[in-house]
């Protein structure tokens, strides 16, 4: 580890990826500060997702190095990252669907609950369990509170609207109290109130909760309202990074996004 | 009034779950219960021997079965052989002279360490695949227990079981041993209740559902498979346990074969997926509807003055376990559980018919 970065939250070196003979990550290396909202950018099939899976352990980089908190978690299992206070959710919902939006919630808990979620414990659930649940129930309800989903609570997840199911899967995260929690366009497919409600969930969730956040987001009028600083992708690539604004207007930034000829006219304009 | 939903206030997370919210729920489990505890004084003795105990005792098979392809969406053709090693082992252990509190452990402890290998294989395959190799591993364990005559004491052996005791009360004669099934069937059926209310039933459902969304809240998908397996599988032993001291009263090897894993495959299938009631419900109907139909088939062969071989009598519950496995799987896949539940639905609303679920 290098000196003064014993205090980052996440710490990738020189991280490469590839899928046969795509070279999807090509050597990104960052670090996350604590209390950051730290924002990542950039145009389809730029390998957004594809960091967010190798940083929570579903892929294995060829080279390059994650540490989590000082702690190298590059070849751990996502349960074990879990462990290590990493909360994430997906860009396609993955909310288990034939359970309540309560059992979705308190599943978040599960790395809480240690051997209160065994076999042993169900078995003696009047003297065991019972109470693991219970306490775990009141840090659920209040989170339930928090994030306005007392109407829906019993319901199956199934059956409410998209934008209520991302709510839901952004509580399951944060029901794991997580030291960094990664989202993967949590705002995909909101209207405007929808996107403000899920904004001021995450400020929240740092104040309240001191939580530091990754999150992937394509509405720029939201990456630049909340977010510190942000990683700009294109294929694989880090062209720029720093605080949003600075990033987002970097010439190679509006050509990544709008192609070579447009980003000469945009420049063009704007001179 | 006992019907309805309305009215029940919560006034604790602890009160909320309970297992049966609803006051008929709990008059119902009552009635049931205390018909099960006078049962041995109110109907006659050849029903008690020849439905009530049988339906205790598979029932308990079809629970343990359905925490694993109800709970953790593990499909497993071979509960049959795990029922087997605990049946043998526990057997073998009392005739050693050990306590049979402690056997009945050690054959769920045994059962519970292969039935972990079965275990292993559904971490690599899935769906058909982990079907045939559960299915293979039925077939081996057949062979081994037939064939290791230190096990079965001979291909045509059969192991009478000696006269045990159960903290210090005797097993014997049909009152003590229905009590005692009563009780063991008590246990694994409160457990299975459990399962749907804590951590454990939620993180078996969770890799059930979506396994890299378990792991990434922090449940790991190998350990909870394994334990699934593990859990079901020392239920299965201790099942087997029962089974052979309660109701068998001797051990061969042909008891345990494959047709005994698709009768309780087809229990849970047809009693639902995941369902503590529907373990019963399928129980009972797989059990009881071959006798009746043979019967009547019989009734019926003899009316028309008809003769049936009896090879073709001993199809029909095959044949009939096949129809109610397919019928069920294209007609209702959560089983008779769902219908009851629908009817429940009904009266709980009556006449709100708009607010049923
Ligand atoms: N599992 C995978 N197998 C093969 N290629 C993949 C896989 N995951 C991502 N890719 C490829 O990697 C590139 C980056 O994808 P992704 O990380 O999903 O981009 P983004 O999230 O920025 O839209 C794309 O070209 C995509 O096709
Ligand atoms: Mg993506």
């Amino acid at each position: 580890m290098t000196e003064g970065s014993a205090s980052a939250v996440l710490e990738c070196r020189d991280i490469e990826l590839s899928f046969g003979g795509l070279r999807a990550l090509k050597g990104l290396s960052f670090d996350i500060m604590p209390g950051e909202i730290f924002g990542l950018v950039g145009p389809n099939g730029s390998g957004k997702t594809s960091l967010v899976n190798v940083v929570t352990g579903f892929y294995r980089p060829q080279r390059g190095s994650v540490a989590i908190f000082g702690a190298d978690t590059t070849r751990m299992r996502p349960h074990r990252i879990a462990a290590h206070g990493v909360a994430r959710t997906f860009q396609n919902l993955a909310l288990f669907r034939g359970m309540t939006v309560l059992d979705n919630i308190l599943l978040g808990r599960h790395v809480h609950m240690g051997v209160g979620s065994g076999a042993l414990a169900t078995l003696f659930y009047w003297v065991w369990a019972a109470r693991h649940e219970v306490a775990h129930r009141r840090a659920v309800e209040e989170l339930i509170d928090f994030m306005q989903l007392q109407d829906i609570r019993d319901e199956p997840v199934e059956v409410i609207p998209l934008g209520l199911q991302k709510r839901v899967e952004l509580a399951r995260a944060l029901a794991a109290d997580p030291r960094l929690l990664i989202l993967d366009e949590p705002m995909a497919g909101m209207n405007k109130e929808e996107k403000e409600y899920i904004a001021r969930f995450i400020l929240d969730a740092r104040e309240e909760r001191n939580t530091t956040v990754l999150m992937i987001e394509h509405h720029m009028d939201v990456v630049t309202s909340i977010c510190d600083r942000v990683m700009v992708l294109s294929y694989g690539e880090n062209i720029a990074q720093g605080k949003p604004l600075e990033a987002i207007s970097e010439p190679r930034v509006i050509q990544a996004y709008l192609g070579e000829r447009a980003a000469k006219r945009h420049v063009g304009a704007a001179a | 009034m006992l019907y309805r939903r309305a009215g029940i206030r919560h006034t604790s997370y602890r009160h909320e779950r309970m297992l049966w919210p609803l006051p008929f729920d709990r008059y119902l489990v009552g009635t049931i219960a205390a018909f099960l505890i006078v049962a041995p004084f109110l109907i006659d003795r050849l029903y008690l021997v020849a439905y009530l105990l049988p339906w205790l005792i598979w029932s308990m098979a079809a629970l343990g079965l359905n925490l694993l392809m109800g709970g953790a969406g593990q499909i497993h053709l071979g509960y049959g052989a795990v029922m087997a090693i605990g049946a043998y082992s526990s057997v073998h252990l009392v005739r050693a002279g050990v306590p049979f509190e402690i056997a009945m452990i050690a054959g769920g402890l045994a059962s519970a360490m292969i039935g972990v290998i079965f275990g292993f294989a559904a971490l690599r395959v899935k769906t058909l695949y982990l079907a045939m190799s559960t299915l293979a591993m039925q077939y081996i364990v057949d062979f081994v227990i037939a064939h290791v005559p230190a096990i079965s004491g001979g291909t045509q052996a059969t192991i009478q079981v000696p006269p045990v005791r159960f903290l210090g009360l005797r097993i014997e004669g049909d009152i003590a041993t229905y009590y005692f099934a009563l009780a063991v069937c008590t246990v694994v059926t409160l457990f299975m209740l459990n399962v749907h209310r804590t951590g454990f039933g939620r993180a078996l459902a969770a890799v059930r559902e979506k396994d890299y969304a378990a792991e990434v809240i922090g449940v790991s998908t190998f350990k909870y498979k394994l334990l699934a397996f593990w859990t079901s599988s020392f239920i299965g032993g201790v099942v087997g346990a029962v089974l052979v001291v309660c109701y068998l009263r001797s051990v061969s090897p042909d008891q345990f074969h494959i047709d005994l894993s698709v009768q309780i495959v087809a229990m849970v299938i047809v009693g639902g997926l995941g369902s503590v009631l529907g373990s019963f419900f399928g129980a009972a109907l797989i059990l009881f509807t071959p006798i009746v139909l043979n019967n009547l088939v019989a009734s019926i062969a003899a009316g028309a003055g008809l003769s049936l071989s009896s090879d073709l009598r001993a199809h029909i519950p095959l044949m009939l376990y096949g129809a109610l496995i397919v019928g069920f799987l294209v007609l209702e896949p959560l089983g008779l559980a769902k219908i009851y539940d629908n009817v429940r639905n009904y009266f709980l609303v009556w006449p709100f018919r708009y607010a049923r679920k």
